[in-house]
């Protein structure tokens, strides 16, 4: 009898321990301090953190006030994947191209194809050819570095990202931001 | 008696393992006089305040018009500490200008060490800002 209570209690313990470990599905936000890390893969709180980085230094950097009739207009090229994983570039190349429009100092030229066809029927249709060429290019790279030491585990990605002037063909500013993260073997389960 | 020693001794000895404090060194007459700003602290986390202090603001203008804040920071502890933060801006009329880079930002800052965040308006019609901070895990 004394066993069997014994159990129960166990039995209730138990399950109130693990109900309360439990957690229901919820919204999150970007860079909260729910945040996942993980050690071997770029989070999406990387993206918004390079990103970030990237436009406080070109912004600081003032290259974008040199053209001659602001704002300046920019293409954004390509970023190289040099990670072994599979990176969507545009999470962080839109956020830096938003944050540059918002910022009033550049607008970026158009991807959409209807809206490169529109364009020509519009300079064909008033006789015009209006397109003005970009002022720079933005371009990029995203290198991963991996160390490893016993159980530990280091991984640093770092964005490198620069801005070419198309007239000169100069690079007038370059940006990086490093971020490395660290874990035991145990931490990151591997 | 001896076992109180020894006690004492790992414990002096654990807490060197952890702690690691900076040293610095800078001109003692500097040439840069920082604008500081008066500000206004909401503190509800003691616990993150008497770690890491805000010692104190600055902000001046870029080449580009925009407004540019820097805080420094400090450690007051020995150990390394980490913390989220995050800027929000607002323009002339109070209110908050939307930015898509208004995600928290990790941030470290060794033991005793004095360290400097900054962030930059993402336009011209932003005048005023608040920092936020919260401990991280």
């Amino acid at each position: 009898m004394k066993t069997q209570s014994i159990l129960s209690l166990g039995l209730v313990l138990g399950t109130a321990f693990f109900a309360g470990c439990a957690t229901d599905p919820h919204y999150v936000q970007t860079g909260d301090k729910e945040q996942i890390v993980s050690v071997g893969q770029i989070n999406i709180q990387d993206y918004a953190n390079a990103a970030n980085d990237a436009v406080n230094q070109l912004l600081a950097s003032g290259a974008l006030d040199k053209v001659s009739s602001p704002p300046a207009v920019l293409y954004i090229s390509h970023i190289v994947n040099s990670t072994g994983q599979q990176i969507e570039t545009d999470l962080i190349t839109g956020k830096i191209s938003k944050a540059l429009m918002d910022s009033g100092k550049a607008v970026t030229t158009s991807t959409d194809p209807a809206n490169k066809g529109l364009k020509q029927e519009s300079d064909f249709l008033n006789d015009t050819k209006s397109t003005r060429l970009p002022d720079f290019t933005l371009s990029g790279k995203i290198i991963e570095t991996i160390d490893r030491q016993g159980d530990t585990r280091r991984s640093t990605y770092t964005f490198q990202l620069a801005l070419n002037d198309t007239k000169t063909g100069y690079q007038v500013w370059q940006g990086e931001k490093e971020i490395g993260k660290q874990g035991t073997r145990s931490a990151i389960g591997f | 008696m001896k076992i109180r020693l020894l006690i004492s001794l790992v414990g002096l000895l654990a807490l060197a393992g952890c702690s690691t404090t900076v040293n610095s060194v800078e001109n003692a007459q500097p040439i840069g006089q920082r604008q500081m700003v008066s500000d206004k602290r909401v503190l509800t986390d003691s616990s993150l305040d008497r770690k890491v202090t805000i010692v104190g603001v600055n902000q001046t203008t870029t080449a580009g018009g925009l407004l540019k804040v820097q805080i420094e920071l400090e450690n007051r502890t020995r150990s390394l500490q980490r913390f989220l933060y995050h800027f929000e801006w607002f323009d002339a009329n109070g209110m908050q200008v939307e930015n898509v880079l208004s995600a928290s930002l990790p941030e470290q800052i060794e033991g005793m060490e004095s360290k400097f965040i900054s962030g930059i308006a993402p336009n011209s019609q932003c005048k005023d800002f608040r920092v936020k901070f919260i401990e991280s895990n």
